[in-house]
């Protein structure tokens, strides 16, 4: 029983061909079902996102698997295999749940620490799962794997601080004003980066947001894109008054924002600091109003710096993730190898088992004078014996530490209790045989 | 006995301290429960104290200032679990280590009280002096941190503070809330002050102290200037919009008075209230 993943990623595929093999684009649960369709793989996931088309199945034969899943990738989306094999990775056991908990935690990502990853990674499992795609072994990978990421998020800084100039002016925002709630904000120009920026700020659930450009038209259309009022370019300055928050994005050649204009805007009667994000080049508002007592003034430049020390303190974190995330591959890896001792040990108790009861049976004749509630002891007791005896071999079986140890200590058994030809004795045992559980720790 | 509780702050400090620099939510936790266990030893410290003579041990400077600590102490915590923010407590401890520092060094044990005091207005004015103080020192530690983290703002050099700091908004209401609750409880306890010194007059109209307490005695007139900040302070947010970085510096500046008339004013200067 192997693990295998198969992938592409932004690390290894243009984004040309990403698109192209982008499972969501015909969704999710289409693709998981028609590659557990397939039945090279006995569970099956797909993680698909616009970096990376992931899947990760469960196999018994690698090679054979490895073949399928690249000739399932090509018929699903028509591809050539020439066009994608060079750009294919595939990992195996340990290094596959490696993979899906770097990813999960943000590692692998573009921007090392994204956010939105692990909520992918999520939905891949939550669509596999409904479809029942998954089995025992994916549905522990893929929680465990949440668990990475949790973890990693929470023990490091690694998806700290803001890494996008519009992210950065939102976090700005909230470190003056707290909640950003019934704030008023005012998008001067129409630019791209004034856009971005006012959706995440809508996304605070700001009060006002107005809207001013030189040529209406152009404010008419951010405003439809993001919602709230277009106000004339001559209503400029008065609405600077009633402003808490203000971003300038137009293309003008000249400051469309003189000091004296912000001064205007700030009397010695306003309470509320005014915060100008300034993301036009050349700039939109002069550099010395933010000298203003209640101003606070960001140009690109500004923010740029920010977004990159983010970036450095994130990357410093890594290590830091890495180490988290080998401990739990250890973890995975043992509880994996466990698996690997699950046929031996319930062969080896269904033998047992099967001895009992053909002991009890040809004890039959003698049992049969006993009153029913001796017999229930003599059957209890029996039980436990048999239960104590096989205690001590399991958990040393399930604790292996590797698997050419587990593959040598089940041929052991194999041989010395004859499990292989048991299948006999085995099918024929009266009772079901509680499988162990082979999970060695609740995580 | 002083001691036992300062050992708990000293270690809460650097509690805080390790809190600040790494945020592990688990050393807050430590440094929140070491502080907890201070203010218990701090409680047990001045009810032992209080049943050996029979009233709370404030009376006298020294004592008083213990008691001033063990207040700002449960009001920081308070904030704290208020505001669910472990931020500022690296700012307080200072504070708290070193006024504590004055009873363990000077501790004179606690002494019987003049018959003089034996007013429920004199508790009145002691207690509500001490919680006005305490809200004071808060509303200080907050404007502080306020300051600091206005200069990185508006420096553009987001770094220490930036990350671990509540924002400037939070911090300005908090400092509005502790000065106004200071301020409430400071006029209390300056109008029972001189409702207490009318009637001890009365009592005992030879007693140099009683003679001593007008208006140019430096506590009172201190007290008074205190007062005057404040109300300025309250006045001026409404009135001037003066909010921010004003009201902090005002907060900061009407502690350091504080400060000045808790230790050299009470022990060397004033002839009025010098009770042991």
């Amino acid at each position: 029983m192997h693990l295998l993943l198969v992938g592409i990623s932004h690390r290894t595929a243009p984004v040309e061909l990403r698109e192209r093999l982008d499972f969501a684009s015909r969704g999710l649960d289409t693709a998981v079902m028609a590659l557990a369709e397939r039945r090279a793989a006995s569970e099956a996931a797909v993680v698909s996102t616009c970096n990376r088309a992931e899947m990760y199945v469960v196999c018994e034969d690698v090679e054979r698997a490895r073949e399928d899943l690249l000739a399932f990738l090509c018929e699903f989306h028509q591809v050539s295999a020439e066009d994608v094999q060079d750009h294919l990775y595939q990992r195996v056991d340990t290094d596959a749940a490696r993979h899906l908990f770097r990813v999960a935690s943000g590692l692998d990502s573009l921007v090392v620490g994204e956010p939105q990853i692990l909520g992918q990674v999520k939905d891949a499992y939550g669509v596999a799962s409904a479809k029942q795609t998954v089995g025992p072994v994916l549905n522990k990978l893929f929680h465990w794997s949440f668990g990475v990421g949790k973890r990693v998020r929470s023990e490091t800084a690694l998806a700290e601080g803001a890494v996008s100039v519009s992210f950065a002016a939102v976090s700005l925002a909230r470190k003056i004003f707290g909640n950003l709630a019934g704030r008023s904000v005012l998008v001067v120009g129409a630019g791209e980066m004034g856009k971005l920026t006012a959706l995440h700020l809508k996304g605070q659930g700001i009060g006002r947001l107005a809207i001013t450009s030189r040529t209406l038209a152009s404010a008419q259309q951010l405003a439809s894109v993001v919602g709230g009022e277009v106000i004339p370019w001559s209503d400029l300055a008065p609405t600077l008054v009633d402003s808490d928050i203000v971003i300038t994005a137009t293309g003008a050649a000249q400051p469309v924002l003189t000091r004296a204009m912000v001064q205007a805007a700030v009397p010695a009667s306003r309470t509320r600091p005014l915060f100008i994000i300034d993301i036009a080049v050349p700039r939109d508002v002069e550099a010395d109003a933010g000298e203003i007592e209640q101003v606070f003034l960001y140009n690109i430049d500004d923010l740029q710096a920010i977004v990159h020390d983010n970036l450095s303190k994130r990357s410093a974190e890594v290590g830091k993730a890495e180490m988290i995330v080998d401990a739990e591959v250890g973890k995975f890896s043992q509880w994996q190898r466990s698996r690997g001792a699950i046929p031996t040990v319930v062969a080896l108790r269904q033998r047992f088992e099967a001895i009992r009861r053909a002991e009890l049976e040809r004890l039959e004749p003698k049992l049969a004078a006993l009153p029913p509630e001796a017999r229930g002891r003599v059957d209890e007791i029996t039980r436990l014996i048999v239960e104590k005896l096989l205690l001590q071999p399991t958990e040393q079986l399930k604790t292996l530490p590797d698997r050419e140890t587990v593959v040598a200590y089940s041929d052991a058994l194999n041989r010395l209790f004859a499990l292989a030809d048991d299948s006999d004795a085995a099918t024929t045992a009266k009772a079901p045989v509680a499988i162990p559980d082979a999970t060695p720790e609740a995580k | 006995m002083q001691l036992f509780p300062l050992v708990f702050y000293v270690l809460a400090a650097a509690a805080y301290g390790v809190h600040f620099g790494g945020r592990s939510p688990a050393v807050g936790r430590t440094a929140t429960t070491l502080l907890g266990a201070g203010a218990l030893a701090h409680a047990f410290v001045i009810g032992m104290q209080t049943m050996e003579i029979g009233h709370v041990p404030f009376a006298g400077t020294t004592q008083a200032i213990s008691t001033f600590v063990w207040l700002l102490v449960i009001a920081y915590l308070y904030t704290e679990m208020a505001a669910d923010e472990r931020g500022m407590g690296v700012f307080v401890l200072p504070i708290v280590i070193a006024l504590q520092l004055v009873p363990v060094l000077g501790d004179p044990g606690v002494e019987p009280r003049s018959a003089l005091l034996e007013s429920p207005m004199f508790w009145v004015h002691v207690s509500a002096m001490l919680l006005s103080y305490a809200s004071f020192g808060l509303a200080a530690v907050i404007s502080v941190t306020y300051l600091l983290l206005f200069k990185e703002i508006k420096a553009k050099h987001l770094g220490f503070f930036y990350t671990r700091l509540p924002s400037l908004q939070s911090l300005d209401v908090m400092n509005s809330r502790a000065a106004l609750i200071g301020w409430v409880c400071l006029t209390t306890g300056i109008s029972f002050g001189a409702l207490w010194a009318v009637q001890a007059q009365a009592i005992a109209p030879d007693d140099p102290r009683m003679g001593a307490m007008s208006i140019v005695d430096p506590k009172i007139l201190v007290a008074l200037v205190t007062w005057l900040v404040y109300t300025f302070q309250i006045v001026a947010r409404r009135a001037l919009g003066w909010r921010g970085r004003r009201a902090a510096w005002l907060s900061a500046a009407g502690f350091a008075i504080v400060l000045l008339n808790f230790l050299p004013v009470s022990y060397f200067l004033t002839r009025s209230h010098n009770f042991y």
